[in-house]
């Protein structure tokens, strides 16, 4: 389905919608207040984007880097060209050490793999155990958001999932009373965990450590109790020194929810005594990413939320109407890479109006990038008859100043004329749930003109 | 060919060409805000309380008065046994921890900006404990506090910990509908203690 049929389907509950448009906004709000409070944050933006595409020009040294000291800590290293070695990677880990349950932190990558359903048909139980997470998981449902992914479920609808399956009381969606209920629900299973995997926002090609941030503490309750932990990453998480973090942990946190640094920034290194670790290191297509020149940027990227959050069409269409791991305009610029027939009308979600450029921590022309992949669209795939001929009708126009000219005529004259049953009748797509404005008596350039001659 | 070998040929042959690295230049961040003030502001910020006093030693006292129905208590100072009602020497699992009210741990960096108390191996006697506990209590030199994380992570240079966490306020979560509550999976409470 496209984006724009996903976002239609979304859009039939008006209320919900400026309800989610609402709730996003306000995260944008947050991040703003704390993002103002931080001198020289501009500075920071391109420490942040200038170490992320150094980074990636010496990739493959820092990762050779990254092993080699990782191996010394005592960790095992796996590599995986893609989601489905990466699952069997895993498998295998919890096989050999016997592991029946499984508890798991926030991973974008594991979702992009699709890891559970691969563990769970083998009848491994895999417990999500970041809040917003576990609700999508028991409502059988993708993330919507990577920071926030049941942002989409309104608090009476949790309170209906969790009396349905953690057998909870009607509460009228009291968060408090939910919250302290997944608590003691989710404990249980962390006391009881074989093993826990959790996600990797840095790794330190200096150290061979990774840095996890969580605000739950999952990460940490899972990794610390269970006898295995199994990190996930791509290959691009890798940054070269410790000293780096201070410039990314300064970012994030700010960007993602307007906290000045997330709750726990957990730095592992070497396995507890008596305990495993093991990293599973991914590729899946980010290699291929990184061969184009003018998507590669797209790599950089810290996960933090902060242009979906902003975006005028992810705030009124939703995280699932983009049918991708990673939604919003960051997906949209990775998911075509990856699939370009199924992800194609991503990148045409999207007003390029450059607010998602303007807040993105480590400067990725999120934009440009979106404009360029509806270059290649265009070109490559078949695109609807309507569509084809209206861009050629309007690029004959706009190449004609006169005869721009005599349509803007009729149209501003047609605005102030025709009656309302006219201008929003159904082949005007552009009057559809919206009344247009009143056609001004003059062009731009006309007013231009007279104000000359007046002076 | 192994997808070790396959994933970095790959990379080596689609990666730009060399970018020089940035140099952090700190002087372009200062803000000449006062550091225990900002310190205090950021901890309570992120759900935290910050308490001052004149000697480690008087913590303990403050502790019990501020957590007066606490039953299984741990600390890592010394000379705290009375205070202790459990033996880690004597824990066989993490698990055991299940019950732990209030533990006490001493910090050796905090962060003014964003409230931020480094903990690691050397100063915690079990991982789990400061996520395990109901409420956290940290002790920290006022000597200790830094501007920024890039002064934060000058001082951990060269120190070989096999784990760390900068940690700010108790644990927290907002998912649902964006309404902040205190207490996820982690610490209920953090107190830091300035000395």
């Amino acid at each position: 389905m496209s984006h724009s049929k996903a976002a239609t389907i979304f859009n039939k509950d008006e209320k919900k919608v400026n309800w989610h448009d609402k709730a996003l906004w306000f995260v944008r709000h947050k991040r703003d207040k704390s993002v103002h409070s931080v001198e020289g944050w501009e500075n920071l933006r391109n420490l942040g984007q200038g170490i992320k595409a150094h980074m990636l020009s010496n990739l493959d040294n820092y990762l050779i880097q990254f092993e080699e000291k990782a191996l010394k800590n005592g960790v095992q290293v796996h590599w995986a060209k893609d989601g489905d070695e990466h699952n069997k990677i895993v498998h295998s880990i919890l096989k050999e050490h016997n592991a029946k349950k499984v508890v798991k932190s926030k991973s974008m990558l594991t979702e992009e793999c699709h890891l559970n359903p691969f563990l769970e048909a083998d009848g491994i139980e895999v417990i999500d155990t970041d809040l917003g997470e576990r609700i999508v998981q028991l409502a059988k449902e993708p993330p919507s958001h990577i920071v926030l992914p049941a942002i989409h479920k309104t608090k009476e609808e949790v309170d209906e999932l969790f009396q349905e399956h953690l057998g909870t009381k009607p509460c009228g969606g009291d968060p408090q009373y939910l919250t302290g209920e997944a608590r003691k629900h989710l404990r249980e299973k962390f006391v009881n965990a074989d093993a826990a995997i959790t996600g990797v926002n840095f790794a330190i090609a200096d150290t061979g450590g990774f840095v996890v941030c969580t605000n739950e503490g999952n990460a940490d309750m899972g990794a610390h109790l269970a006898p295995v932990h199994i990190a996930c990453m791509g290959i691009e998480k890798i940054i070269p020194k410790q000293e780096h973090l201070g410039v990314f942990l300064r970012l994030l946190g700010r960007s993602a929810t307007g906290q000045h640094i997330t709750t726990y920034s957990s730095h592992f290194r070497k396995p507890r005594e008596g305990a495993k670790m093991h990293i599973v290191i991914v590729d899946n297509g980010r290699t291929e990413q990184l061969s184009r020149p003018d998507f590669r940027a797209s790599l950089q990227c810290i996960r933090c939320g902060a242009c979906m959050n902003t975006c005028p069409i992810y705030r009124r269409s939703g995280g699932h109407s983009y049918d991708a791991t990673i939604p919003g305009p960051i997906g949209s610029i990775l998911s075509p890479g990856k699939d370009l027939k199924k992800h194609s009308s991503l990148p045409f979600a999207s007003t390029l109006c450059g607010s998602c450029s303007d807040v993105c921590p480590v400067k990725i022309d999120i934009h440009a990038q979106l404009y360029k992949w509806r270059q290649i669209i265009t070109k490559e795939m078949k695109q609807p008859f309507v569509k084809k001929v209206s861009m050629e009708m309007m690029g004959k126009m706009f190449a004609k100043p006169s005869q721009f000219e005599k349509v803007g005529m009729v149209a501003r004259w047609s605005l102030r004329n025709l009656p309302k049953s006219v201008i929003n009748s159904k082949p005007n797509v552009w009057g559809r749930e919206r009344d247009l404005p009143k056609g001004p008596k003059e062009s731009f350039d006309e007013w231009y003109k007279n104000r000359k001659k007046n002076e | 060919m192994s997808s070790r070998a396959d994933i970095l040929a790959r990379v080596k042959t689609n990666k730009p060409k060399l970018l020089n690295i940035p140099n952090i230049a700190l002087d372009v961040f200062e803000d000449g805000r006062d550091l225990l003030k900002e310190f205090t502001v950021k901890v309570e910020t992120a759900g935290g309380q910050v308490f001052e006093t004149q000697s480690k030693d008087l913590v303990v006292g403050e502790v019990q008065k501020l957590f007066p129905e606490a039953k299984v208590n741990f600390s890592t100072l010394e000379n705290t046994e009375d205070f202790n009602t459990i033996n880690l020497e004597a824990i066989k699992t993490p698990h055991d921890l299940e019950d732990l009210d209030v533990l006490i741990v001493e910090s050796n960096v905090g962060v003014a900006e964003n409230g931020a108390i480094w903990l690691n191996d050397a100063l915690l006697p079990m991982r789990i404990l400061p996520f395990i506990t109901k409420h956290l209590v940290v002790i920290l030199k006022k000597d200790d506090l830094v501007t920024f994380m890039h002064q934060a992570y000058q001082k951990l240079n060269g120190e070989d910990t096999g784990f760390g966490v900068f940690l700010s306020g108790p644990s927290k979560t907002a998912d649902i509908e964006q309404s902040l509550v205190i207490g996820a999976h982690g610490a209920l409470s953090l107190s830091v203690f300035l000395v």
